[in-house]
């Protein structure tokens, strides 16, 4: 047992109530933390608090000391609280209360990324049939060796930044996604649902809860989540429904932003929800031959 | 357990054929009801004159068309399969079809119990069994085609087995072995596979890393990550749709649309709206996505034009969603917003049932077409007119969306240029807040509407509050504008040293960014040539003509053709007292960009020089840029003089009055800049 987990979940045992002995004592501590239903809850709630987040808040100081580690699993803990920490700073921003610790941690991720990014960009070659491929032959002739590419640039190069500045903010958020993205298969449902639920949050507002603005740069890391939260391979009921929600959410609210490569991206999720739970279309190709007839 | 499932038809109608002969299955059941699998095999083959493995493969089946599958699997258990796959000879195509379908059937019955990692065992080995049997390959070989078909269900099913067990690596690796060595697959199964390995790709959130170059043909593309591999693979089976090969299957498009519209590559998505054959979409729905492609790129033109056909009273008129992005785009431009503001009232109209939560969206674009059909208007009554019906347009949107921050910034911005500056400013913090001051716009806003009201000390505050909130490539505007409020302040020198870090910006930033900025608060980036150009309207108001003249030059570098340009110019000419020089040059602005007012209002002034002969083209003139700008200060009073001048002391007491009352209302920017 790692001593990193030790002495990370003794801190964590001071700020909650109790951590389960099945976690403290188990022979992978780091991975009973990331899914113990009772640890997660716990967390999620002081998260939620209307006084959490603060400078001195020290589940936020657990949070920033945790992902600072070097055991891996534990980077995975912290991020698995992406969705409520993300959630909850971006519904408070209009609160102008001190949400500095909520920031450090968003910060820290965004450093971790850019670190590991070399602030580069992330880009995606879409590429030009007209040319072979690994998965096709080309009718015409291979004279112009150079293939056509369009390159897309899904995530641009990254600054540092040492401080919170709300014209980045979408920015820094948007990153601490990305990265959460990457890590996503790993990621207990329950996490991935709160996603969901605060996309619900941020495109419409939810009771006292103001929506929020979605730049694109926050939108678009959203909507690959949510696009594996509803089309993953996962049998989770509850995320797919979390994940229909949202959709629904954030597809009108891209109407009302009128913002067209939005619409085009939550309107397509929208329509494969839709086919995803109509059992008529989901013929079973691989289903043995059902006819009356049985020969050999 | 699903024994009590009823079969899909009762057991009359279900009958074994073997060996010629055919029989009901009814006693079979019967007997296999009664838990007797040794009486129902043995009557099977005395019946069929069948061997003990095709009657129990056939009883297997029975069982599982019943739903019976763990009964199933207990009369499969019967076989040595394993033992029979390790006894295959490639030339006996007859039992190997009878092992795999059997072996095959297993994997069935597990999936259906949920036992995912033995099924996937069962599915593999009918797979290994299959490469086995046809050591060269699947292709040149003619194959039985029941077998065949045993042998693409099973390759269909594996992958798919593999995640349900949670081994997506393994799912992932028997994806691309499949799809880069097909075993003879019919397209359509291979579409399928290619199309649960694109979805696979795009949503597990697992990064596999990119297929290995292996044994691929030279010079053939190979994608380097799991989202270029998914966009490869559903363009491919895009192209196999388009030349018929495989069948119409909506939801390519739909992952395709949403993996392109991710990485914000549109055009590619048009692309392939336009390459679809016709009948697949309903024409207006293919017009209304192809806008959307083309507006996504920023080609709003393109996007308009499409959109007049499909809102064309003859196609999809009331489409709600053509209709605001039609009239969003028209309230971009003057010439356009008459047009919009037609859009937009039948959006307003057609807001109802489902589609109620729009309404103070629709409401929010027709105030925009309004206001902006306001600036062209011929007319002051109509041009008033229009302005009142613009602010209730947007007052109402406000009362059904109120945490709407566009509408809270677009009613600041119309306030302001009413000059109704208390209710701009009020609404300019009210967007900083719930933006949480995220945004720049809303910062500059608040800023020229403070310099306005000549708080120029106060605005510069805001500026300098909003350069901390900013990242560095996105200081530009900010800078400008500071430059700006220093000039109004009276403090040249430190205008300058402004004026200075912003052109270093500018040219780190034109190198360090190069065709990788897609920020979306980069788009407003200061130009170079905004810097010259303000530089020398600086040095201009300093009379010092050779800096005016080497920032003139520089900023011509970047802008052959200008009318700000030759304004300067013509401003330094005046200076000079070169009256003709100063006049051509302000003529020529003019002339370059017909809606450019400072040069008007400069022709305006100097033409009454020319004596009473010249007077009436001044009051022309100068008309001509209160219709452009009616609040622009100068041109009031230049044509309160020129009136004078005539003897119309009534007209000109008018003219000079409303220029005195706008005195002190002039931002250091134009608020339309902002928008």
């Amino acid at each position: 047992m790692s001593s990193s987990a030790t002495s990370c979940i003794q801190t964590l045992s001071s700020i909650l109530s109790a951590v389960p002995s099945s976690v403290s004592s188990s022979s992978n501590p780091s991975f009973s933390l990331l899914h113990d239903p009772t640890v997660s809850a716990e967390i999620s709630s002081l998260l939620r608090h209307p006084d959490s987040g603060s400078g001195d808040n020290n589940l936020c100081r657990w949070l920033y000391d945790t992902f600072y580690s070097t055991d891996p699993e534990l980077k995975l803990v912290v991020l698995r609280y992406v969705p409520i920490i993300a959630g909850v700073y971006l519904t408070r921003i209009a609160l102008r209360k001190s949400l500095a610790g909520f920031e450090a941690i968003l910060l820290a991720l965004y450093a971790h990324e850019t670190t590991a990014r070399d602030g580069q960009p992330v880009s995606v070659n879409v590429p030009d049939l007209s040319q072979p491929s690994i998965y096709h032959d080309a009718k015409g002739s291979v004279k112009n060796k150079t293939t056509e590419l369009n390159l897309a640039v899904i995530s641009p190069t990254l600054e540092p930044h040492g401080t919170m500045r709300s014209s980045r903010r979408a920015r820094i958020v948007g990153v601490a996604l990305e990265l959460y993205y990457t890590k996503i298969s790993q990621m207990p449902a329950r996490s991935k649902v709160e996603f969901c639920e605060f996309c619900d949050i941020w495109a419409a507002g939810v009771k006292n809860e103001r929506r929020i603005p979605l730049p694109w740069e926050l939108l678009q890391p959203s909507l690959r989540i949510l696009g594996h939260c509803l089309l993953g391979s996962h049998n989770s009921k509850e995320l797919f429904e979390a994940a229909s929600s949202a959709t629904v959410s954030l597809y009108r609210r891209s109407l009302h932003d009128i913002d067209a490569k939005a619409i085009l991206a939550t309107g397509s999720l929208l329509r494969l929800e839709k086919m995803a739970s109509d059992p008529k279309l989901s013929v079973d190709h691989t289903e043995i031959d059902m006819s009356n007839v049985l020969s050999l | 357990m699903a024994d009590d499932e009823t079969p899909p038809e009762g057991p009359n109608g279900r009958e074994f054929s073997a060996n010629g002969t055919s029989m009901s299955t009814a006693d079979v059941e019967a007997k296999l009801d009664r838990g007797n699998i040794q009486e129902a095999e043995s009557s099977l083959r005395e019946r069929l004159s069948l061997n003990s493995e095709e009657a129990r493969t056939l009883l297997g089946r029975l069982e599982y068309q019943r739903g019976n599958v763990e009964a199933a699997l207990r009369v499969l258990d019967g076989i040595d399969l394993q033992a029979a796959i390790q006894g295959l000879q490639p030339s006996n195509q007859k039992a190997a079809k009878l092992v795999l379908e059997g072996v095959y059937l297993k994997a069935k019955s597990l999936q259906k119990l949920g036992k995912f990692t033995e099924a996937a065992k069962e599915c593999t080995s009918v797979v290994d069994a299959a490469g086995k049997i046809f050591p060269q390959g699947i292709s040149d070989v003619q194959v039985e085609s029941r077998l065949q078909e045993t042998i693409s269900k099973a390759v269909e099913l594996l992958p798919e087995l593999l995640k349900q067990a949670g081994n997506y690596q393994e799912a992932m690796a028997t994806y691309r072995r499949v799809l880069l060595n097909p075993c003879n697959l019919d397209n359509e199964c291979c579409g399928r596979i290619q199309k649960a390995f694109a979805v696979f790709l795009l949503h597990s959130g697992l990064e596999a890393g990119p297929p290995s170059l292996g044994a691929q043909a030279e010079g053939a593309y190979v994608p380097k990550n799991n989202l270029e591999e998914a966009i490869l693979l559903l363009l491919v089976l895009m192209q196999k749709i388009n030349q018929g090969v495989v069948q119409w299957d909506p939801s390519v498009m739909d992952h395709l649309m949403y993996a392109l519209s991710l990485c914000s590559q549109t055009p590619a998505l048009s692309k392939q709206l336009e390459e679809l054959k016709p009948g697949l979409f309903h024409r207006t729905e293919r017009w209304n996505f192809l806008a959307l492609c083309c507006s996504g790129a920023g080609q709003n033109k393109a996007a308009l034009n499409v959109l007049r056909k499909s809102l064309n009273i003859n196609e999809k008129p009331n489409d709600l969603t053509a209709l605001l992005l039609a009239a969003k785009i028209c309230s971009e431009d003057p010439h356009l917003a008459a047009e919009g503001v037609g859009y937009a009232q039948r959006a307003v109209d057609n807001a109802k049932g489902v589609d109620e939560h729009l309404k103070g969206v629709c409401l929010r674009i027709l105030g925009l077409c309004l206001g902006k059909q306001a600036k062209v208007s011929s007319s002051d009554f109509e041009r008033s007119n229009l302005q009142n019906e613009a602010l209730k347009s947007l007052d109402s949107a406000l009362s059904l969306e109120q945490d709407n921050p566009d509408i809270i910034f677009e009613l600041g911005v119309h306030y302001a240029e009413q000059r109704n500056l208390n209710t701009a400013l009020r609404f300019a913090k009210k967007y900083i807040d719930i933006t949480g001051g995220s945004a720049l716009k809303g910062w500059r806003l608040l800023a020229l509407i403070l310099s306005a009201q000549q708080r120029f000390a106060e605005a510069e505050v805001v500026t300098d509050a909003a350069l901390d909130e900013t990242g560095k490539w996105e200081q530009g505007p900010l800078l400008r504008l500071k430059a700006k409020l220093k000039v109004s302040q009276l403090q040249p020198m430190d205008a300058i040293d402004t004026y200075r870090l912003l052109l270093a910006l500018v040219q780190a930033q034109r190198k360090a960014l190069g065709p990788m900025k897609t920020d979306s608060q980069v788009d407003d980036k200061v130009k170079e040539f905004e810097v010259w150009y303000g530089l020398a309207s600086l040095y201009s108001s300093l009379s010092h003509w050779k800096d005016v003249e080497v920032c003139v030059q520089k900023a011509r570098e970047m802008k052959q053709y200008s009318a700000e340009l030759l304004h300067t110019e013509g401003f330094m000419h005046e200076e000079r007292g070169e009256f003709q020089e100063a006049l051509s040059s302000h003529i020529n602005a003019g002339l370059l960009d017909p809606l450019f007012v400072p040069s008007k209002v400069r022709i305006g002034a100097l033409l009454p020089k020319m004596g009473s002969i010249a007077l009436p083209v001044a009051r022309t003139v100068l008309s001509d840029a209160l219709r452009i700008e009616p609040t622009n200060r100068k041109a009031w009073y230049h044509l309160g003089m020129v009136h004078k001048a005539d003897g119309r002391l009534a007209e000109a007491v008018d003219c000079l009055q409303a220029a005195s009352m706008l005195e002190d209302s002039d931002p250091v920017e134009n608020f339309i800049s902002i928008l």
